[in-house]
């Protein structure tokens, strides 16, 4: 299982990627929607979870979250907001639009690994 | 609309600076940062090797700037990446700037609950000898940060 974040940060990028190899997933990185889905084309089926940053050059994330939910190739993935918004309009339209978690940052590295567990279904740490 | 006539309203920005710095130091950096002080300066003018900038747009509308030496930076990215500060490329350090201001204006925007402002894509410079300065009429207030290595400035135009 892998798991994908989608951000333009490569700081966040790496940090996720730690946090990842931390609890032992191998994670895929892409820096914008457009490379985000292109990931999903290639490897979709190996993706147990996407994190999704929110305010992106070109696709913003929540019509990135709209396109991977409107496709019935990667809709059943769980997809966690990674985002510096962190107000409750924000929240409330990604949950509306299939968002599962929502994690701002900044955040722990033990925090993280904890939303990833819950994410997966395995329980925070 | 002006911040500036709303004492308030400013109040809740300048204490979610603030606050948003420190949380950011502590949980992305692990590094403990000191509030220094805040003044009210005449100009949006940075000078730092490193410069993070976002612009606020929307139902208000303003600029916050992060700056510090580019050893701070250095070291501060390395804490967030888990890297050594000698192994961080150029790209590194301009993203760890552009980051910082980003968590830095979301925590803000955030913490006071402002709703309907955009955020900018950070914009960052990693340098030496420049200034750069946003033209502005509207009061600027300079946070100062002490870490172990190095004074952290915040600016905020709003």
């Amino acid at each position: 299982m892998k798991l994908l974040t989608i951000d333009d940060s490569r700081t966040i990028r790496r940090v996720i990627s730690g946090v990842g190899a931390m609890i032992g997933f191998e994670v895929l990185e892409a820096e914008n929607g457009d490379m985000g889905i292109k990931v999903l084309e290639n490897q979709g089926e190996e993706v147990a979870l996407i994190l999704l940053d929110w305010n992106m050059p070109g696709m913003n994330g929540l019509e990135v979250l709209k396109l991977i939910k409107a496709d019935p190739r990667w809709m059943h993935i769980p997809v966690m907001m990674v985002t510096t918004e962190g107000e409750k309009d924000y929240i409330i339209k990604a949950i509306q639009a299939g968002a599962i978690h929502y994690q701002t940052k900044p955040f722990t590295q033990e925090e993280m690994a904890s939303r990833i567990m819950e994410a997966l279904g395995m329980g925070g740490l | 609309m002006s911040v500036a006539n709303s004492p308030e309203l400013m109040d809740k920005l300048l204490n979610g600076l603030r606050l948003a710095v420190t949380e950011m130091m502590t949980a992305m950096a692990m590094s403990e940062v000191v509030f220094a002080g805040q003044e009210s300066v005449d100009a949006f003018s940075l000078t730092s090797e490193v410069v993070g900038l976002v612009r606020l747009d929307g139902k208000m509308h303003g600029m916050v700037g992060v700056s510090c030496s580019s050893a701070l930076l250095r070291e501060i990215v390395s804490r967030i990446v888990g890297l050594s500060p000698d192994e961080l490329l150029m790209e590194d350090l301009l993203d760890g700037a552009a980051e910082l201001a980003n968590m830095v204006c979301g925590g803000m925007k955030t913490k006071a609950q402002i709703g309907d402002v955009n955020l900018s894509p950070p914009v960052s410079i990693v340098g030496q000898e420049y200034t750069a300065q946003w033209k502005t009429n509207r009061p600027t207030t300079l946070f100062t940060f002490q870490m172990e290595e190095g004074v952290l400035k915040v600016y905020a135009s709003l």
